[in-house]
């Protein structure tokens, strides 16, 4: 009896589709290239990118744990994707193709925000080209069973400190990672995820893509394409050096967090992993400052190293500006870089410099 | 714990749980608030959470996002809180780190007229050109409770203290639309995360919130 309901939970716990048949029925190879960790990397990209799923997971990191639901559907070539924070303030961010909508019931906010080109929020990994592999060694580990079911295991393992590396347990009906952990160079696990339950159904209703947060009484905010003016005095701003395999990637705009002006913004990647560099120049202009009561605090620079997430963020003023690199990657990548942020002579003209108490 | 739950969630950390009771296990700890502290608990001490130690941060600062500091007006800032935030985030000068942030998301929510749509969730927002060098996402993650409270007097009085608000959460924000990988997920997840601490506040001086910075 027991053994039958084991029989029956294991059934119900992954169910593979049709399209998975067809997805490793189509890959069948020699041996070699099936157990290539290269082969089930990209596997698992595509099984996260066009499968339905809907799982449980633990998310484990900073000595905390929560339960996440995770819901990813495609039907008819569209996205939606629904990731739930079961613990707490019911948070919830759902993804319907290129439009990101972030429930917060605990701020009575629903923030709606275009985020084209995205992955999926479980995160995919960049394919694994020559550059890549300057970097990062790809290892296959021997299978092992986890969950009741068969894995590969593949580790993406940093070369230097500069990077993070990860552990992939992917299923091997699926290629689903059915766990993950973020380890540092030294292979110390600094996040892991762990599902409970993965199901991988034919179709999700749209009930399951619907928030559970109830949106009356919610301010709603959207977030239109950013059409902020350049920020004279802010362009001519670059890291003078990087780690080794990070490149400028991304240059923009932004406004953060209600600042009076768009900050910089510079994305460096290594091709795996990304760091954020926001250059702002102070935000209260002297008239406001003045008009206020001298004791009362300005925008004080920040400086220091904070754990975000499962990665850095580092501040420093740099010629008067405020610099914050932010990244998934080690205290002294964020550090490095934002301590190499240089304003160029041309770019920094004298009226765009604030005075630096 | 029990010594049986000890034992189920070990083997789970292992991955060695079978699914079936690991399905178990997860629908008690989804019901049982208290098993899931003490879960939290072991699997710090767990072989799955060795690595994650504070030591791996430089001396003086927390081993978790504080979601700092900034704008946010009360409770009662207790000492304790306001340690914590100067040991976290080490303004030049003082401990409050605090006002143009917050003071500009609140003028530019003011600006923005919005409106508290119904069930069917039409989006409304205001596109005020005065404001359009402050996008309304960002503002939203700076703002705090007097700010929400002010926009949409709708909200009720004794909603929830303690948004994630800050410096912090907004990089965060802006930088999960570069982050691309596993990393994204990690951004993603944190920023669903409650805060458990109380974060680092520091009173907010009354006069700022009505400090015109949008000019």
């Amino acid at each position: 009896m027991i053994q039958t309901l084991r029989q029956r939970a294991c059934n119900s716990w992954l169910v593979p589709c049709a399209m998975a048949g067809a997805l490793l029925a189509g890959a069948p190879a020699p041996l070699k290239a099936a157990d290539d960790p290269r082969v089930w990397l990209e596997k698992m990209n595509d099984a996260l990118e066009s499968r339905n799923y809907d799982g449980t997971f633990f998310h484990l990191s900073n000595g905390r744990i929560e339960t996440m639901r995770i819901v990813h559907r495609v039907r008819a070539g569209r996205i939606m994707e629904r990731l739930q924070s079961l613990d707490g303030p019911g948070r919830e961010f759902v993804r319907n193709n290129d439009e990101l909508t972030c429930y917060l019931p605990d701020q009575h906010t629903i923030l709606v925000e275009p985020r084209p080109d995205r992955g999926p929020f479980l995160g995919s990994l960049p394919r694994f080209g020559a550059d890549t592999s300057q970097y990062y060694r790809l290892e296959a580990l021997p299978d092992v069973r986890i969950l009741g079911r068969n894995a590969h295991v593949i580790a993406v393992n940093p070369k230097d400190q500069f990077r993070f590396g990860y552990r992939l347990w992917l299923d091997d009906k699926t290629a689903m990672p059915l766990k993950t952990q973020l380890c540092d160079s030294r292979g110390e696990i600094l996040e892991q995820i762990l599902f409970a339950r993965l199901d991988m159904p034919d179709n999700i209703a749209d009930s399951e893509l619907a928030p559970a947060v109830k949106s009356e009484g919610m301010r709603w905010v959207r977030q239109g394409p950013t059409q902020d003016a350049p920020s004279a005095g802010l362009t001519g701003f670059r890291a003078s050096k990087l780690p080794p395999g990070f490149k400028l990637t991304v240059e923009g705009k932004q406004t953060i967090g209600g600042a009076s002006a768009p900050a910089s913004h510079l994305v460096y990647s290594d091709g795996l992993a990304t760091v954020s560099v926001f250059i702002e120049a102070p935000s209260v202009p002297e008239e406001a400052a003045s008009a206020a009561s001298p004791d009362i605090p300005r925008d004080q620079p920040l400086e220091g190293l904070a754990r975000v997430g499962s990665g850095y963020a580092f501040s420093t003023v740099i010629e008067g500006h405020q610099v914050t690199a932010v990244g998934e990657v080690p205290a002294q990548t964020v550090e490095f870089i934002a301590h190499s942020v240089k304003g160029s002579p041309d770019a920094v003209r004298p009226d765009a410099v604030p005075d630096s108490h | 714990m029990s010594e049986q739950i000890r034992e189920q969630v070990s083997a789970f950390l292992d991955g060695e749980l079978p699914s079936s009771e690991t399905e178990l296990l997860l629908k008690r700890l989804n019901r049982d608030g208290e098993l899931r502290e003490s879960f939290g608990r072991y699997a710090l001490i767990g072989e799955a959470m060795r690595g994650n130690k504070p030591s791996l941060l430089r001396k003086g600062f927390e081993s978790r996002v504080n979601f700092a500091i900034d704008g946010e007006p009360v409770p009662a800032s207790s000492p304790a809180a306001a340690a914590r935030s100067a040991r976290w985030w080490r303004p030049f000068a003082g401990t409050a780190v605090v006002a143009g942030v917050a003071a500009v998301a609140i003028v530019a929510m003011q600006q923005r007229t919005l409106v508290t749509p119904g069930a069917s969730g039409t989006a409304v927002t205001a596109q005020s050109g005065l404001n359009a060098s402050v996008p309304a996402a960002s503002a939203v993650l700076a703002s705090n409770r007097e700010a929400i409270s002010y926009t949409v007097p709708q909200t009720p009085a004794d909603a929830p203290a303690a948004p994630p608000s800050g410096r912090l959460t907004n990089y965060m924000f802006a930088h999960s639309k570069y982050s691309y990988g596993l990393g994204q997920r990690g951004v993603l997840a944190d920023l669903l995360i409650e805060d458990d601490d109380q974060p680092g506040v520091v009173r907010q001086p009354a006069a700022q919130v009505t400090v015109p910075v949008a000019r």
